[in-house]
């Protein structure tokens, strides 16, 4: 399996990190070694639809394989608040690139 | 680097890439069910008015003929706006306001729309109070379902128009 895969962001939950329009390339070898950390941002299967998949920002590591997610703008963000926990499984991987169009890429102060 | 993002574009021609979604709830603009229960009243309130006109007898003047065909013609005009408004305003909660996740989680949504359409449709063409009222019924159903995925509980109560007609408000404190 080829380590990295692109996906192309819709809708504004992490903006101003992520903004519609964007492509993220994501590293999915990323959690073979090691497990995913608070604050990474991760692609992962949205557990409410299936073939659709999420852009959010892990927000909390539990002991049994579970992540919450969250957006970054909480008041319109749909995810663990509403779906509940993610399962390991489910994660694609994570964002290791975001390529932003003419305004220029996403800024080096992004903290991931 | 923007190089890197006109590359990516380029190679989305040759396969798309799959979309993830920084998936957002809040509708983009301000929806609200009020505007097709308020519309639906009104197109009782015209068929109402509409019975209530007294038909000009074979030995009314001219100006009494004149006088009934004005207000039918402006209830009639007033009752065919507002099942049109009715209608718009069905079609907008449907494809705009709700999602796929919420029709999942009310199947009836689909055919409730449908029949809320085709009741406006009657509504609008005849002068029929049991289509009219079929309106408000299906506007006040479409309205408990777009509370209850706003978590905002609801009641029915009598409107406080001519038509007191149960209507379904929301409980916002």
């Amino acid at each position: 399996m080829f380590p990295l895969a692109r996906f192309r962001v819709e809708e504004r939950s992490m903006s101003p990190d992520l903004e519609p329009g964007d492509y993220v390339i994501v590293n999915r070898w990323a959690y073979r070694r090691r497990d995913p950390a608070v604050g990474e941002l991760v692609v992962f299967r949205d557990p409410q639809r299936a073939g659709r998949y999420l852009c959010k920002r892990i927000a909390d590591v539990r002991g049994d394989g579970m992540y919450t997610v969250r957006g970054d703008n909480e008041a319109i963000s749909r995810d663990s608040r509403s779906f509940g926990p993610v399962p390991r499984g489910a994660i694609v991987g994570k964002v290791w690139r975001a390529e932003r169009g003419r305004r220029g890429a996403v800024g080096p102060e992004s903290p991931f | 680097m923007a190089l890197l993002h006109s590359l990516l574009k380029l190679l989305d021609r040759v396969s798309p890439a799959t979309t993830a979604y920084a998936h957002c709830d809040i509708p983009c603009g301000i929806y609200d069910p009020h505007h097709a229960q308020l519309a639906a009243h009104t197109v009782i309130r015209m068929v109402d008015l509409i019975g209530q006109l007294e038909k000009p007898g074979p030995n009314a003047t001219g100006d009494q003929r004149q006088e009934f065909v004005n207000k039918l013609a402006r209830y009639v005009a007033t009752k065919e706006q507002h099942a049109e408004i009715f209608k718009s305003e069905v079609r907008i909660l449907w494809a705009d306001y709700f999602k796929p996740e919420h029709v999942q989680q009310y199947p009836q949504l689909h055919d409730l729309v449908w029949k809320a359409l085709k009741s406006g449709s009657k509504g609008r063409q005849e002068i029929n109070l049991a289509a009219a009222e079929e309106m408000l019924k299906h506007a006040n159903e479409i309205a408990m379902i777009f509370w209850k995925t706003k978590g905002v509980p609801t009641h029915a109560a009598k409107a406080p128009y001519p038509t007191g007609r149960e209507t379904v408000y929301p409980n916002i404190a």
